[in-house]
C-alpha cells in the first residue's frame, strides 16, 4: 500500500511539472519535418566499426541512413548538423536503472538474522498457508515475492534524473523494481521527456530476484533461497490445477493468483522471460546456476564487485552480466593506528574491484554496465576509464553500453547500433572518445529528438589542479594462492607410527599404513608389509596417526545466516545452498586436524533447517566439499531457544512458548506430513487432484520414511524423553541428541532408543536449562551403550576437538582408546558415514591426521591433515603462509596510501572500501562470547 | 555434647598440628620441582621444603603417594561468585551501570553458595580474585578462597585492585547502509572526537581524585566523598590498576596514560598484547591472558597467534598470568584455565613459567605473593595433589589443602555424577 501511495504522489507531481508546456497556443511553432542529417562526425556503428567521417540521416525517429559523408546525397528535407570534431555512437543503454526516491540499494550483505518471528507467524507453518496476506491484495504469501508487479504500472519520468543521465550519454535505460526477493518486472523507457506511454518501450523486459531478507519469513540466505523455490513449484502447481479444474469444473473453481501467472514466464519452456538476479556474492552466482538449472529459469548475473575470488565461476557459468562499476576508495582515517584494522581481504577488495571487468571478457563473459550501486554519477565514467587502464579493450567497453544492453532487454531490432530502421538514439561527444572523462558528452538524441547538454563542463578548476592519476597494475593475490592441496601422491606409505586405528585393530605401535588413489589400502605390523619404490613415504617415527577429527556440530562455513529463525518449522531451508568455501575457519580447522564437519542449522526453531555433512577441501567450491555419500539430515531444537525464553519479552507470540506446546508442535507437523506423504504415494486421491509440492513437509516426510536423520539440539532429560517417544509413535530413530546435556539422566532410555549422543564436553551454566550439565555426560552415556561424540558447536573449539576427547578420560575415566572415537569413529556412525570415515581400515577415506605426540596429550601439535590422501594442512608451512599474507598486506597499504594520494573520490566510495563481502562477513559474528552466550 | 566438644578439640588441634606431607613430586612454582619431596606444615604455613626435612617430635605424617603437589591455583581476573546463570538475568551481579564507580566493591557480593565456586575448586583453583563489570572505572577487586561458610570467611584480601575497562578506540567502519541502525552512524572524524573526550574524561576524573587525595592528606576533616576515597590507594601507588583492554590502540594508550600519571597498571585481557611487548616489558607492565582460545583478530595473523602469545610476552620479557573472562562464561570457565597455559606452553611458554602463570604471577600481581603463588618457607599451605601432570587434561585434581586445611573436591557436577552414575535400569525398555 505504501508503495502505491508513493507512486501516486511521484504522479500527480509528474504533471504539475509537465502543465506549462500543455497549455502553449497552437500554431505558434511550425512542426518539424523530423528529417536531420548530422555530418561529418566519427561514427562508430557499432563496436569496432568506425566511418571517420559519416552522415547519418534521421527521418520520423529512425536511422534512415548511415553512410561515408559524400557518397551519398543529404535528402534536401534534413536539417543538417554538423558533428566536426564529434564521435557518435549509438545511443547507451542503462540496463539496471533505478532512480529518484525508489533507488534501489545493493543487496544487503548483513544478514543479521536476529532470532525473530512474532506474532504474525502462525501456527501452521509456512505463510502461504495464510488466510490474509495483509494490505498488498492478491499475491503470493510471501509480500517480497511479487512478480507480478511491474515497474511501467507506475512509470513516470523524472527529468531531474533523466537529464542527469542523458549528460553521462544515456538515452535508454531499463528501470527495475527495487524492492523484495522476487521484485516484478523492468520497464524499458526512453530517457526522454514528455507522455509517459510515448516513453515506454516494452513494459515487462526481465524479471527480477534478489538474495534479500523478508520482514517476516524468510530472513536468511536459505530462507530466501527455499522461498524462490516454493515459489516455483507453486507455479507449477498453480498450472497443473488450471488443467485440472478445466477437466472437473464441477469439483472446484481456479483460484486466482497474479504473482503465480506472473512467474508461469519465467519459468516458460521457451520464449522465457530472464530474469536478473542480484546474488549479493559471487558464491550464489554459482548457487543461481544450480538453481536455475532446477528450476527452469535463465538468469543474468548482477555483479558484486567480488568476482575476483573465484574467477573460476566466471569461466564455469555462461552467464551474461549487468556490472556495476562502484570502486572502493582509499578510505580517511583520523589516526595513524586506525589503518591497523584494515585488513587483507580488504586491500585485495580495493585492488582487484577496476579489474573485474576486464576479468569478465578474460573469460569469455560478456556484460552491460550500470550505475547501479553508484550514489553520485561523478566517478562513473572515471571508473570505466580505469577499467580500461586495467585491460578492458574499448571495444568491449562500448559493448557493454550498447549492443549488450539492447541484447539482454530484447531490444537488438531497436537498439544498441547505428544501423538503418533502427530508433535514432545517438550519443554524442566532443572529442575522440567517450572514455576519456574529459571529454564533454555534447547532448544525445533519443527517438530523433535533439537534447543537448547544457551542463557546465563537468571539469572544475579544482579538478584540473588534480593530479591525473595513473592506475597500477593489480598486485593483490588471489585467494587460492593460499590454499588448495599442498601435496597429491598417487601412493603414500606412513612409516613407523602408533596408529590410533579407531577400528577393530585399536592402537598399532610401530605400524605402517598403505595408501592408494585416497584410499587405505593396508595398515599394520611393518614387517607384514612391504614397500613398492614409487610411493610417497611418510617416516612418522615418534609421531602418532589418528583418523581425521569430525565435529559432529558445526556452523563454521556457512553463509548469511546459520538460524531462519522465523517460522516454528523451515525444514524447506538447507544449509547446502549456503556453504561457505571462502571463510578462513577452514584452515584453522584443518590446523587442528578436523577433516569432516557437520554443518547444522542453528536452534531457534523446533523445526529447523536441512544440515550439511562437508569435508574440509580447502579451496574447492561449496559444492565440491559436500559429502556427497553423507545421508541428509535435518535440525530440530527443544527447550528454552525455541520457546524464545531468552530473547527479550517481545517474543511471547509464537508458537510454541513451552515444553508442551514444543511436543504438541511435532505431533501436528509430522500428522501433517504423513497425510501428505499419504497423497504424494497415492495421486489418484480426491479424484486425482494435483498435489502442492511443499518442501517443508516433503523434508519432514524424509523422515518418515527412514531417508533424513534428525539431529536436535536438547538439555533437559524430560524434554528429551518425549521426544524420543513422540517419534517413536512415527516409527522415526532419532539420529542424535545434539549436547544433550541432561542425557547422563536417560542413559538407558538413549541407548534403548538408539540415538546417538553428541554433547559438548564441559560447557554448563549459560542457561537454566544447562545448569544440571556436567562434564561427565559423555562417560556416563558411553557406560550405558550409547555412541558419543564431543562436538564444537564453536570455530575456535573445532581447532582442538583431540582435547577435547582429552576430557573424557579427565571425567569418568573412559579409556584413551575410546575417548578418541568421541571425535573419529562415533560422530561418523552417528552421521551415517563410518562406511568412508571415523576409522583407519582398509578401503576407507584416506582422512588422517599426523601428531607429533600423544593425541590426547595437550603438549601434542598437529603436524599434518589429509583428506582422501591429499593433503591439505602441514605445519612446517604454516608460518611461511601467514608471513606471506602479511607481506602482502603491508605491499597494498602501501599502495593504497600513495597511489589514491591526491585524487578526489566520494564519500559513497571510501565507505564501500569497508564493505564487507558476504563470504568474509562472518568476521564480523566472531565474538567468541557472542556465540558462547547462547549455544 | 560430647560430639561437639571432641570436634572442637580436633579442629584446635588439627591447627596446631605439624604435618608432614610426602609426594612423588612437589612443584614449588619459585623452584624447580622436587622429586619425592616433602613439604612441613605448621599452623597453616609451610615451615620446610626440601627432600629429607628435620621434623619435630611430635608431627603427624601424610603419604600422599604418586601424587604430584602444587600450589593452589589462582585465578587473576573473574565475576566468580556474582554470577550463576547467564541467561538469567536475576542471578547477575557482575556489571554496575554508571561510567565512573570506584566506590563499587565486588568481593562483597560474593555468593558463598554458587554452585560454580566448588566446580572451579575440584580442578584446582584455590582462590580467584573477584572483579567488576560495567563502564569505565568499575570498582575494586578483592581476592577470594574458594571454600569457606560465608564471604567474610572467604576474603583473604579486599581492595586488592581498582579496575578499569579502557574504552574502545576502534573506529567503527561500517558503512552507514549496512548497518543495524543506520541512524547511530558517526563517520571517522565524529568517532575520533569522541574516543579523544572519553580519554579526556578519565584524566579529568583522576585530576579531582587526586586534588582529592592532596586535600585529604592535608586536611583529615575534609569532606568524605566515597568515589574519590576509593582511589586513594591507586593515588598512593598501595594498590594497582587493573586496565582491561584487548586491541593495540587500547593498550598502547593505556600504557602511555599510566606512564603520564605514574600509576601502576596491569593490562587484563590483552588480546593484542603480544604486538606490544616490548612496549610492556620496558614499563614494567604485566598482563592476564584472558585470550588463548579465541580466533586470530586479523586476517593475516597466523592461525595459532593466540596460542603462541604468552610465548612471544615472556620472550619480551612481559610476566604473564592466564585468567578467564569476565563475566557468566568466564566463571563457569575457570577450571580450563589451566588448559589456555598448556596450550601457552604447546606453542612456546617454557613449562616453569606456564605453572607460575597460574600461580606466583598472578598472586605477585595482585600483592598477595607474601603468603600464596608458591610452595615456599613462610607462605600459606595452600597446595593441590594431582595424580598426574596438572597441565595435561587427563590428570585429576585428587586432593586440595588451603590454608593447611583439606577441602572438599565435591561440586554439583561430582553429585549429579555419584547420583545418575548409580541409577538403577529403568524396567520394561527394549534393548
Amino acid at each position: 500500500m505504501r508503495i502505491l501511495v508513493k507512486f501516486s504522489c511521484t504522479l500527480l507531481l509528474g504533471a504539475m511539472i509537465l502543465s506549462p508546456a500543455e497549455i502553449q497556443p497552437p500554431g505558434e511553432r511550425p512542426v518539424s519535418t523530423g528529417a536531420h542529417a548530422l555530418v561529418g562526425g566519427r561514427t562508430i556503428i557499432k563496436p569496432g566499426v568506425l566511418i571517420k567521417n559519416g552522415t547519418i540521416i534521421i527521418r520520423n525517429g529512425r536511422i534512415r541512413s548511415v553512410f561515408e559523408t559524400g557518397k551519398l546525397p543529404i535528402p534536401p528535407d534534413c536539417r543538417v548538423w554538423r558533428m566536426d570534431g564529434k564521435t557518435i555512437y549509438a545511443g547507451f543503454i542503462e540496463p539496471y536503472l533505478s532512480i529518484g526516491d525508489d533507488k534501489a540499494n545493493p543487496v544487503s550483505n548483513r544478514w543479521t538474522v536476529p532470532i525473530d518471528a512474532r506474532s504474525s507467524i502462525n501456527f501452521k507453518g509456512v505463510p502461504t498457508t495464510k488466510g490474509d496476506m495483509g494490505d498488498i491484495g492478491p499475491g503470493y504469501g510471501i509480500e517480497e515475492i511479487r512478480p507480478q508487479y511491474k515497474v511501467s504500472d507506475t512509470f513516470s519520468p523524472n527529468e531531474k534524473e533523466f537529464s542527469a543521465l542523458r549528460e553521462l550519454g544515456y538515452t535508454a535505460g531499463n528501470l527495475i523494481p527495487t524492492s523484495g526477493i522476487i521484485r516484478g518486472s523492468s520497464t524499458s523507457v526512453l530517457l526522454g521527456q514528455g507522455d509517459p506511454n510515448n516513453l515506454i518501450l516494452d513494459p515487462s523486459t526481465l524479471q527480477h530476484m534478489a538474495f534479500s531478507p523478508a520482514k517476516n519469513y524468510p530472513k536468511s540466505l536459505m530462507g530466501v533461497i527455499a522461498a524462490i523455490r516454493q515459489t516455483v513449484f507453486d507455479t507449477i502447481h498453480y498450472q497443473k490445477m488450471r488443467t485440472w479444474t478445466e477437466q472437473n469444473q464441477g469439483l472446484s473453481r481456479m483460484k486466482y493468483n497474479p504473482a503465480l501467472a506472473a512467474m508461469e514466464n519465467v519459468i516458460a519452456p521457451d520464449n522465457k522471460q530472464r530474469v536478473a538476479v542480484e546474488t549479493g556474492s559471487v558464491l550464489m552466482i554459482a548457487r543461481t546456476a544450480k538453481l536455475s538449472e532446477e528450476l527452469g529459469f535463465e538468469p543474468i548475473i548482477v555483479a558484486t564487485g567480488q568476482e575476483w575470488r573465484r574467477p573460476e565461476i566466471l569461466k564455469k557459468h555462461a552467464f551474461d552480466y549487468i556490472l556495476p562499476v562502484t570502486f572502493p576508495a582509499a578510505p580517511d582515517l583520523p589516526d595513524e593506528m586506525d589503518w591497523n584494522m584494515v585488513s587483507l581481504d580488504q586491500l585485495r577488495t580495493w585492488d582487484w574491484a577496476p579489474e573485474i571487468p576486464a576479468l569478465l571478457s578474460k573469460n569469455n563473459r560478456e556484460f552491460s554496465f550500470t550505475i547501479h550501486g553508484l550514489t553520485s554519477l561523478k566517478p562513473y565514467r572515471k571508473n570505466i576509464q580505469k577499467s580500461i587502464e586495467r585491460g578492458l579493450t574499448e571495444k568491449a567497453a562500448l559493448t557493454a553500453l550498447t549492443t549488450h544492453p539492447a541484447k539482454l532487454l530484447g531490444m537488438s531490432s531497436l537498439l544498441g547500433t547505428i544501423e538503418k530502421g533502427k530508433l535514432a538514439n545517438l550519443t554524442i561527444v566532443d572529442g575522440e572518445s567517450w572514455f576519456n572523462s574529459e571529454n564533454q558528452v555534447s547532448g544525445v538524441w533519443i527517438e530523433g529528438r535533439h537534447f543537448p547538454n547544457h551542463s557546465t563542463p563537468t571539469k572544475t578548476e579544482k579538478d584540473a589542479k588534480q593530479k591525473n592519476v595513473k592506475l597500477e597494475p593489480v598486485t593483490a593475490k588471489n585467494p587460492s594462492n593460499y590454499r588448495g592441496v599442498l601435496k597429491n601422491p598417487t601412493n603414500i606409505i606412513i612409516r613407523n607410527a602408533t596408529i590410533w586405528t579407531s577400528g577393530q585393530t585399536g592402537i598399532l605401535s610401530n605400524a605402517n599404513m598403505h595408501i592408494k588413489n585416497g584410499r587405505i589400502t593396508a595398515i599394520g605390523p611393518i614387517s607384514s608389509l612391504p614397500d613398492s619404490p614409487d610411493t610417497f613415504i611418510i617416516d612418522a617415527k615418534g609421531r602418532h596417526v589418528t583418523p581425521g577429527l569430525i565435529d559432529c556440530h558445526s556452523h563454521s562455513m556457512i553463509l548469511g545466516g546459520v538460524n531462519e529463525g522465523t517460522l516454528p518449522s523451515t525444514a524447506m531451508v538447507r544449509i547446502g545452498d549456503v556453504v561457505n568455501s571462502e571463510t578462513e575457519n577452514i584452515y584453522r580447522q584443518l590446523a587442528g586436524g578436523l577433516t569432516t564437519a557437520n554443518l547444522l542449522h542453528g536452534s531457534a526453531n523446533p523445526i529447523g533447517g536441512q544440515n550439511a555433512v562437508i569435508k574440509l577441501r580447502f579451496g574447492e567450491l561449496p559444492d565440491d566439499m559436500i559429502f556427497k555419500k553423507a545421508p541428509a539430515g535435518i535440525k530440530f531444537a527443544l527447550g528454552e531457544n525455541v520457546k524464545q525464553s531468552n530473547w527479550g519479552d517481545d517474543r511471547k507470540t509464537r508458537f510454541p512458548q513451552t515444553r508442551m506446546g514444543v511436543k504438541t508442535f511435532f505431533n501436528n507437523r509430522f500428522i501433517k506430513s504423513r497425510q501428505y506423504l499419504e497423497k504424494k504415494n497415492n495421486p489418484q486421491m480426491g479424484n486425482n487432484k494435483p498435489q502442492r509440492r511443499d518442501l517443508e513437509l516433503e523434508a519432514i516426510g524424509e523422515i518418515i520414511e527412514g531417508k533424513r536423520l534428525i539431529h536436535c539440539h536438547s538439555y533437559r532429560q524430560d524434554e528429551m524423553l518425549i521426544f524420543l517417544r513422540t517419534m517413536e509413535r512415527f516409527g522415526v530413530r532419532v539420529g542424535t541428541l545434539q549436547h544433550v546435556l541432561e542425557g547422563y539422566k536417560i542413559a538407558d532410555e538413549i541407548a534403548s532408543h538408539g540415538a546417538g549422543a553428541s554433547s559438548f564436553s564441559d560447557w554448563w551454566a549459560y542457561k537454566f536449562e544447562v545448569y544440571d550439565a556436567i562434564p561427565y555426560n559423555g562417560s556416563l552415556l558411553h557406560a550405558r551403550g550409547v555412541s558419543v561424540s564431543f562436538n564444537s558447536d564453536s570455530s575456535d573449539l573445532a581447532r582442538r576437538m583431540n582435547l577435547e576427547a582429552a576430557k573424557a578420560v579427565k571425567y569418568g575415566a573412559v579409556s584413551e582408546e575410546e575417548a578418541l572415537k568421541f571425535v573419529t569413529i562415533n560422530p561418523a556412525k552417528q552421521l551415517r558415514i563410518d562406511k568412508w570415515v571415523g576409522s583407519l581400515e582398509i578401503g576407507k577415506d584416506a582422512d588422517f591426521v599426523i601428531w607429533n605426540g600423544h593425541p590426547l596429550n595437550t603438549q601434542t601439535l598437529c603436524d599434518e591433515t589429509w583428506i582422501e590422501g591429499k593433503q591439505y594442512y602441514d605445519r612446517s608451512k604454516s608460518a611461511a603462509r601467514a608471513k606471506a599474507m602479511a607481506d602482502e598486506r603491508k605491499t597494498l597499504l602501501t599502495k593504497l596510501r600513495s597511489n589514491g594520494k591526491g585524487e578526489k573520490t566520494e564519500l559513497s566510495a571510501r565507505a564501500l572500501f569497508f564493505r564487507q563481502a558476504l563470504e568474509k562477513a562472518h568476521l564480523l559474528n566472531n565474538c567468541y562470547e557472542c556465540k558462547k552466550g547462547k549455544p | 555434647m560430647r560430639t561437639l566438644l571432641a570436634f572442637v578439640i580436633i579442629a584446635s588441634f588439627a591447627k596446631a598440628e605439624t604435618i608432614l606431607y610426602r609426594a612423588a613430586a612437589i612443584h614449588p612454582a619459585d623452584s624447580g620441582v622436587i622429586i619425592n619431596g616433602q613439604m612441613l606444615v605448621k599452623d597453616g604455613e609451610i615451615v620446610a621444603i626440601g627432600t629429607k626435612l628435620a621434623t619435630p617430635e611430635v608431627f603427624r605424617e601424610i603419604d600422599l603417594g604418586k601424587l604430584q603437589v602444587y600450589p593452589g591455583l589462582i585465578a587473576a581476573t573473574t565475576s566468580l561468585g556474582l554470577t550463576e546463570i547467564n541467561a538469567v538475568r536475576a542471578t547477575q551481579d557482575t556489571s554496575e551501570v554508571g561510567e565512573f564507580t570506584p566506590d563499587v566493591e565486588a568481593w562483597v557480593s560474593v555468593n558463598p553458595d554458587s554452585e560454580l565456586i566448588p566446580v572451579a575448586r575440584a580442578n584446582g583453583f584455590t582462590h580467584a580474585l573477584v572483579a567488576p563489570m560495567g563502564g569505565t572505572v568499575t570498582g575494586t577487586s578483592g581476592l577470594i578462597k574458594t571454600d569457606g561458610w560465608g564471604v567474610e570467611d572467604m576474603t583473604v584480601k579486599s581492595r586488592v585492585a581498582l579496575h578499569m575497562m579502557w574504552p574502545s578506540l576502534s573506529i567503527n567502519t561500517t558503512p552507514k547502509e549496512t548497518m543495524r541502525d543506520p541512524d547511530k552512524f558517526k563517520s571517522p572524524k565524529e568517532q575520533a572526537k569522541q574516543r579523544e573526550k572519553k580519554l579526556l574524561d578519565i584524566d579529568r576524573f583522576f585530576d579531582d581524585a587526586e586534588a582529592y587525595a592532596k586535600a585529604r592528606k592535608q586536611d583529615a576533616a575534609f569532606k568524605l566523598i566515597p568515589a574519590w576515597e576509593a582511589t586513594l590507594d591507586v593515588i598512593s601507588k598501595k594498590q594497582p590498576i587493573v586496565i582491561h583492554a584487548n586491541y593495540e590502540q587500547q593498550i598502547i594508550s593505556a600504557v602511555k596514560w599510566s606512564k603520564k600519571r605514574n600509576y601502576q597498571i596491569i593490562i587484563a585481557a590483552g588480546l593484542d598484547a603480544w604486538r606490544v611487548g616490548e612496549l610492556l616489558a620496558k614499563n614494567n607492565i604485566p598482563v592476564v591472558l584472558d585470550n588463548v582460545f579465541r580466533l586470530p583478530q586479523r586476517d593475516t595473523d597466523p592461525h595459532d597467534i593466540n596460542f603462541r602469545s604468552a610465548g612471544i610476552l615472556h620472550q619480551a620479557g612481559v610476566k604473564i598470568a592466564h585468567s578467564v573472562k569476565m563475566g557468566n562464561w568466564g566463571a563457569t570457565e575457570i577450571r580450563n584455565i589451566i588448559y589456555a597455559a598448556s596450550r601457552s606452553m604447546a606453542y612456546g611458554l617454557p613449562r616453569d613459567v606456564a605453572l607460575k602463570s597460574i600461580t606466583l604471577h598472578p598472586a605477585q600481581m595482585l600483592n598477595a605473593d607474601s603468603k600464596l603463588g608458591s610452595l615456599t618457607k613462610g607462605k600459606e599451605a595452600s597446595f593441590i595433589a594431582t595424580d598426574g601432570d596438572l597441565f595435561d587434561i587427563r590428570t585429576n585434581v585428587k586432593r586440595m589443602w588451603i590454608n593447611g586445611k583439606e577441602v572438599s573436591l565435591e561440586s554439583r557436577h561430582t553429585r549429579l555424577y555419584e547420583k545418575y552414575k548409580n541409577r538403577p535400569k529403568p524396567k520394561g525398555l527394549r534393548q
